[in-house]
């Protein structure tokens, strides 16, 4: 302290450089930036190593057969390598995680946020959050061992395979429940409580303020919690593929097997497809239309977060 | 209610009769066990314009939060004593808050319109409250009478947001209008505004005090001079145990408190002596 006081004393004159060169400092810079560098060159590397399998893939199947018929099964003999069972399985599964995963999460956003107590709010949420650690392959078996035989119980006249995508469909939206939960109810958390105070004073009650003033500010950050939770569900892969099946039938009908994208990729990579072959080189084509979906639905998330984003200052 | 002296020939509106809208009796709110206010009584008039002044942490924000149940929202929040709104006990157990707060309704310190449009904003009271009516027409006349109509009737559908400071208050005050209250509380309405945008709003006041019944708290002595026609004058006491508590110390009319204030704690406040 003395010594500080001392330095600083009037009269006493000092430069104003640095005293003593701070190495510390440029070695964290470059750690930080290797750190961030790693995750952008993997990405780079991931469609680097996409890239070239697939092209020699559309060298050998052309692009007209691959986007043109409806029958897949690289695997067999004959092949053949119409992609749309997969995609529309892919999209069904996906719809049906939707349709299970928006209602619910944005009712436990709205609960979690609006109407419970801070108290009830601190356990249910980690709680929640829980849930999003559950491994896929419990859901997945869950799905199998669980909800199939129910859903044959008490809808006999579904006449359900013992694989489906319905199934499949109903846990990978349980699957994605939290990540709308969570990511919702931080949005509107996010929202002043001014807005809540303003449709107070006007004479709404609590239900009306969370679904017509709450909600709707927080409409950016929701919006962005459903392209991420529907961006997990085209690439699940572990529910799908054992509740979902492997059979690659072109069908809209929910109650079939079906093997998505995903499914797909998992049991032609686990199989013994000879590197080089029409069958590995598929594997390849197929991860880079999924790898496309879902970076269109990103960038597509992130252009409608901007459009509907509420500055409040 | 004692202190509350009616006459004198240099009052500026008639204001001779006071004829009750709120009548407070041994009003004590509570956050808790903190007693944040203490004992307040308190008339506001029908028609009339009260301001509420005092030091920070007076408690004069949640008094006007008592008179629209606003407190209700604050866990813990807890009102003791008497509101009579009219006759009826405001926090009677057959009361409803929302009933209350359309009835009575509120402006904020900072302007807090909704994320929509212009329109949307003003037609969102009448909607949730099912109000019958052409919704134009009802959005029109909110917004003549919050003097925002010619400012804004060529961009009903532009977002709220897009206003200016003074504006958007002007659109929460026409908003707060459109569910046809009773009673306007305001709370410190032009502390976030620039001068020009405060005079606009005070001048808007008076024009409503015609229809309205006006109950503003502000920090600003001289507004509190310019538009109420009574003033209430609150400050902090600490006790013996340290804790301060809310008081009213002195409630009369603006004239009077701001030439002739009965109480030295009065005095000493407006003329900047403390606070």
């Amino acid at each position: 302290m003395a010594a500080q006081d001392q330095a600083t004393a009037p009269g006493t004159s000092r430069s104003l450089a640095r005293s003593r060169p701070r190495y510390g400092e440029s070695v964290i810079k470059v750690v930080l930036m290797a750190a961030a560098m790693i995750s952008v060159a993997t990405t780079i590397g991931i469609v680097a190593a996409l890239l070239e399998p697939t092209i020699e893939f559309f060298s050998e199947i052309s692009f007209g057969e691959f986007f043109g018929s409806t029958t897949w099964g690289p695997l067999f003999n004959p092949a053949h390598f119409g992609v749309w069972p997969i995609i529309v399985a892919t999209l069904e599964i996906t719809l049906i995680a939707v349709v299970v995963a928006v209602p619910l999460g944005l009712a436990a956003a709205i609960y979690l946020s609006e109407y419970a107590t801070p108290r009830v709010r601190k356990i249910f949420k980690p709680v929640l959050e829980v849930l999003a650690g559950v491994p896929t392959v419990v859901f997945g078996f869950f799905a199998l061992a669980f909800v199939t035989p129910l859903l044959r119980d008490w809808f006999p006249f579904l006449d359900l395979e013992a694989k489906n995508a319905l199934a499949a469909g109903l846990l990978v939206g349980v699957m994605i429940v939290p990540i709308v939960a969570s990511l919702s109810e931080d949005s509107m958390a996010a929202v002043p409580n001014g807005l809540r105070e303003g449709s107070y004073a006007l004479g709404a009650s609590k239900m009306l303020t969370s679904v017509r003033v709450v909600v709707p500010a927080a409409f950016s950050g929701i919006v962005a919690a459903v392209i991420l939770a529907i961006s997990r569900a085209i690439g699940e892969t572990m529910i799908v593929a054992i509740a979902g099946g492997f059979k690659a039938v072109f069908t809209f009908n929910p109650t079939n097997e079906m093997s998505t994208m995903a499914a797909f990729i998992a049991q032609a990579g686990s199989g013994d497809a000879s590197v080089g072959s029409i069958a590995y080189k598929t594997i390849f084509a197929v991860g880079s239309l999924l790898f496309i979906m879902t970076f269109v639905m990103n960038w597509f998330s992130a252009r409608l977060v901007q459009k509907y984003r509420e500055v409040y200052d | 209610m004692q202190n509350v002296s009616v006459r004198g020939p240099e009052v500026p509106r008639n204001i001779e009769a006071l004829d009750p809208v709120f009548t407070v009796s041994d009003l004590s709110v509570f956050y808790g066990a903190y007693e944040a206010v203490r004992g307040v009584d308190l008339t506001i008039g029908n028609r009339e314009i009260t301001a509420m002044i005092g030091p920070s942490g007076c408690g004069k924000s949640t008094v006007l939060r008592c008179f629209n149940r606003m407190n209700d929202l604050i866990p813990g929040a807890r009102p003791a004593g008497k509101i009579f709104f009219h006759d009826e006990d405001l926090y009677g157990d057959h009361v409803d808050p929302i009933e209350v707060r359309r009835r009575i309704g509120m402006v904020f310190q900072k302007p807090n319109p909704f994320p929509k449009s212009i329109y949307d904003n003003i037609a969102y009271g009448p909607k949730v409250n099912g109000m019958k009516g052409k919704m134009d027409s009802i959005v029109e006349e909110a917004l003549i009478k919050a003097a925002l109509w010619d400012e804004v009737k060529d961009k009903l559908k532009q977002n709220a947001l897009s206003l200016s400071g003074g504006q958007q208050q002007r659109l929460c005050i026409a908003r707060a209008i459109a569910v046809k209250p009773e009673v306007i509380l305001m709370d410190e309405p032009c502390s976030a505004l620039d001068p020009i945008a405060t005079t606009k709003i005070e001048d808007l006041m008076q024009e409503l005090a015609r229809d309205y019944t006006i109950v503003i708290v502000t920090h600003n002595m001289q507004q509190a001079a310019r538009v109420s026609d009574r003033t209430a004058f609150f400050t902090a006491e600490v006790d013996d145990a340290g804790e301060r508590h809310g008081r009213l110390v002195e409630f009369d009319e603006t004239s009077r408190i701001f030439t002739n204030p009965s109480d030295k704690r009065t005095e000493d406040y407006i003329t900047g002596r403390f606070g």
